[in-house]
């Protein structure tokens, strides 16, 4: 048994990533501690480019999604490089793609291709629809997917239009589902058969998965789950308005139910026991949630917020970014980071769950193209003669 | 069950949706999940004890139990097999850490105090089995100001910032249409735990994995949170439109035969799209001076936007958005919850499956996300009835005799349904 730091130290990724999604799969597994190897053809990872510069050259997707690994800058179309693309294969777990078509497979270096020669290798692929069927080629964004797997028509309100999930969530999600399954895989060939495999993973599948609850309920009950009327917008649906924002109350237990409308000053609603059975509540809104909302309309969230919490009833404020910056909470959580080498000294979030011996670090920013070509060729080749002569070719 | 997970148990006490998808991505991996239920009070999306059937189950001659037929358990435990035990009781609690010595991990979404409460802290559980792993999804995490406060998706929308972020851009911030935050913890509670067995595999050692809700999400939206410490501008709603790329939006098809509106999702991230679309449209606007360029197509965004309803509304949805895709062009039908689990592709690649439920019967729900090319995943067993197997469990793992078993039944320490 290795003693280590760091949960994942033991394992080499080849990133070929050039989607948002592929790249925070990677960007996970380089903060759990692998080595994460992007392969950057020429002109770099196109991810360089989706999004305009900010002010003082940085770059968003770039800091974020690029940071903590490594690149290497390689040609796989040059025949010359693909001998040393290979040569890398040798050393590392898995190769992560997300190309529709696929580049490996252009290349004649898809899994099938690759298998017999280094038979325990990983290949992850993430792409919007998954290989081989009929939406496979289909261009899409979180937009699209957001719109055939179902969340778009049950998000909003119906006098409004369907509305889409936030900012590239079928990529973040996907990401962090294709970083599990290679995991799950990896352990299947370490631990089992010592066979290597392929792994599919489609953003518009991994957000259907996530639908799962209002489809099944949609099966069961013969009533599509829609979205609500903006005329009937309430402490059901979402937060409502409080003195200086929105706020979330949930009332799914009695308790819940009863202390919440002792702190709104509404002592007949909190003694009235019909109202504590759940089922009963939401058959009867109107005897109660106009005046709940009434009450609460006079609160700030700060204080509403602390009362309940008080009293353990589940609540909670509409917080916008520069408020979750400044939350107490995350800050003593440690959630915000800086990077020793970001000239801007910018706080980045952090991680998504905490391991108590084995923890999510930020170490490097994102690196410029080909910036460890040296490192990585003394650390994984024979010489670093390898790689600098076939940088010269290209 | 099969998948690259077989040959991993967890012991686990998940409910509601975090808990119990991070716990069902296992077992649709392969892994056995056992879940424990206590005995007083069913999992809150079976629903209560006294809540009626509804009115579409009491029309399936099965269906017996309404917690035993809520969409919600059943849409998000497949897989598993279910147990009921009593923690209250010194018996129940000697046989659930009997279980715990056969578990690679232990996983739980209880607020962060009550797994101490109940005796079963990380710490106690190491004694039973010192590589164990536990992962504890709750609202806040283990520590800091906010640890014991309470929450769910509905609440941890707001407070991570995803409620700010999801509206029409006027400034009304709204909740996803379910609690979106259970779907994104439970992802990456299933990473966690693979992240900790790894690291077991290796070093023969456990650990405590501590998942607040509301870092998951803030995580999950890390984007916009970069983008507002880089230019102080925070961030907000903008609908169905993209910060940089224009069209980019959900318009109006023409209505279905039936009835009701259906709706198309187009964008152009490139001119090269963008041109297209003009050519499939047969409008001018390549000839409006307006739209020549991603930039000034952003800038008269609302005026385009119009350009291309005033054009959708007469076409058919799935023609259109199949002749887009074909061609290049970002696209896809804004599919309704039916129509989703009628999806052919999805249906073909095993994402969608028909499983026979004892009490439901027979319905198409959502599967596996995940298509590994050795392991093939099989879903075969639907969500259990509440204590389905516990004598199963019981037996297999503690050599319990059926008359134990019985025993237990009788002093309402295990059994189905509510205690006697």
């Amino acid at each position: 048994m290795v003693q280590s730091e760091k949960a994942l130290d033991d394992l080499v990724i080849l990133d070929l990533s050039n989607s948002i999604a592929a790249a925070w799969c990677t960007r996970l597994f380089a903060d759990f501690g692998a080595k994460v190897i992007m392969i950057e053809p020429p002109s770099g990872n196109p991810l360089r480019y989706l999004y305009p510069e900010y002010p003082e050259g940085s770059n968003l997707l770039v800091d974020h999604l690029l940071a903590n690994k490594k690149s290497l800058q390689l040609d796989i179309e040059n025949t010359e490089s693909r001998q040393l693309f290979l040569d890398l294969i040798a050393k590392c777990d898995v190769i992560v793609e997300s190309s529709v078509p696929s580049q490996l497979e252009e290349y004649g270096l898809g899994f099938d291709d690759l298998h017999n020669s280094f038979p325990d290798l990983i290949v992850l692929s993430v792409t919007p629809y998954g290989r081989r069927n009929e939406y496979t080629f289909a261009p899409a964004n979180s937009l699209s997917i957001a719109a055939r797997s179902g969340w778009a028509s049950i998000n909003g309100f119906e006098e409004k239009g369907p509305l889409s999930t936030s900012i590239n969530q079928s990529a973040y999600c996907s990401g962090v589902l294709a970083y599990g399954s290679t995991l799950a895989a990896i352990f299947s060939t370490r631990q089992k058969s010592g066979c290597g495999q392929y792994i599919d993973i489609s953003e518009f599948e991994v957000m259907v998965s996530n639908f799962a609850p209002p489809a099944l309920s949609s099966e069961y009950s013969g009533n599509i789950h829609k979205q609500k009327s903006m005329y009937e917008t309430n402490l059901l649906a979402g937060p409502v308005p409080v003195q200086d924002g929105h706020f979330a109350l949930t009332l799914s237990r009695a308790h819940f139910f009863r202390d919440a409308m002792m702190v709104l000053g509404l002592e007949d609603l909190a003694e009235n026991l019909d109202l504590h059975e759940t089922w009963y509540r939401m058959a009867h809104k109107d005897l109660w949630m106009g005046r709940v909302q009434d009450a609460m309309s006079k609160w700030t969230r700060e204080e509403l917020f602390d009362e309940l919490a008080l009293r353990r009833v589940v609540a909670g404020p509409v917080l916008k970014m520069d408020e979750l910056v400044e939350n107490v909470h995350l800050q003593q959580r440690g959630f915000w980071n800086r990077l020793q080498d970001d000239p801007l000294q910018a706080l980045r979030p952090g991680a998504p769950f905490k391991l108590s011996e084995t923890p999510w670090v930020l170490e490097h920013m994102a690196p410029d193209i080909g910036e460890h070509d040296e490192e990585l060729a003394q650390m994984l080749l024979h010489s670093s003669t390898g790689i600098q002569s076939h940088r010269g070719e290209i | 069950m099969s998948g690259p997970l077989k040959g991993i148990r967890g012991v686990v006490l998940t409910q509601a949706w975090a808990g119990s998808y991070c716990t069902e991505l296992f077992a649709m991996a392969g892994a056995d999940v056992v879940q424990l239920e206590v005995r007083k009070r069913p999992d809150s999306w079976r629903g209560t004890y006294t809540a009626p059937m509804s009115d579409s189950m009491n029309k399936i001659s099965t269906a017996r139990h309404a917690w035993n037929v809520n969409s919600n358990f059943n849409a998000v435990n497949l897989g598993k097999r279910s147990f009921t035990l009593d923690l209250s009781r010194d018996e129940g609690v000697d046989i659930f850490k009997s279980l715990i010595k056969h578990a690679d991990f232990v996983a739980e979404n209880f607020s962060p105090r009550v797994m101490g409460n109940l005796g079963f802290s990380y710490e106690e559980l190491c004694e039973i089995k010192p590589d164990i792993i536990l992962a504890s999804l709750s609202a806040y995490g283990h520590d800091g100001p906010w640890c014991n406060v309470p929450g769910i998706g509905g609440t941890v929308e707001p407070t991570s910032g995803m409620s700010a972020l999801l509206g029409y851009g006027d400034g009304v911030p709204i909740n996803s249409g379910v609690m979106y935050p259970d779907a994104v913890a439970g992802l990456y509670g299933f990473s966690g735990l693979l992240t900790a067995l790894h690291y077991r595999n290796r070093t023969g050692k456990g650990q405590f994995i501590d998942l607040s809700m509301q870092e998951a999400n803030l995580a999950n939206i890390g984007e916009a949170a970069l983008e507002y410490t880089y230019t102080k501008h925070v961030p907000k709603a903008i609908g169905n439109r993209h910060k940089f790329f224009a069209p980019h939006g959900i318009f109006p098809c023409a209505d279905s035969v039936k009835g009701g509106k259906k709706w198309i999702a187009i964008a152009a991230e490139t001119d090269e799209q963008w041109e297209t679309l003009c050519d499939i449209s047969g409008m001018s606007w390549m000839n409006n001076s307006k739209f020549i360029n991603n930039i000034l197509r952003k800038e008269n965004e609302e005026e385009l936007n119009q350009e291309i309803s005033f054009w959708s509304r007469r076409q058919d949805r799935d023609l259109l958005s199949t002749l887009l895709s074909s061609k290049g062009v970002i696209a896809a039908p804004v599919l309704d919850a039916k129509e989703v689990l009628d999806d052919h592709v999805l249906r073909s690649r095993g994402v969608i499956v028909e499983l026979d439920h004892p009490e439901v019967g027979k319905k198409p729900q959502v599967g596996a996300p995940f298509h590994f090319s050795q392991d093939k995943i099989s879903i075969t067993r639907p969500s259990p009835l509440q204590g389905e197997h516990s004598f199963e469990i019981f037996s297999e793992l503690l050599g319990m005799s059926r008359d134990e078993y019985e025993k237990l039944v009788s002093e309402n320490i295990s059994g189905e349904g509510p205690p006697k």
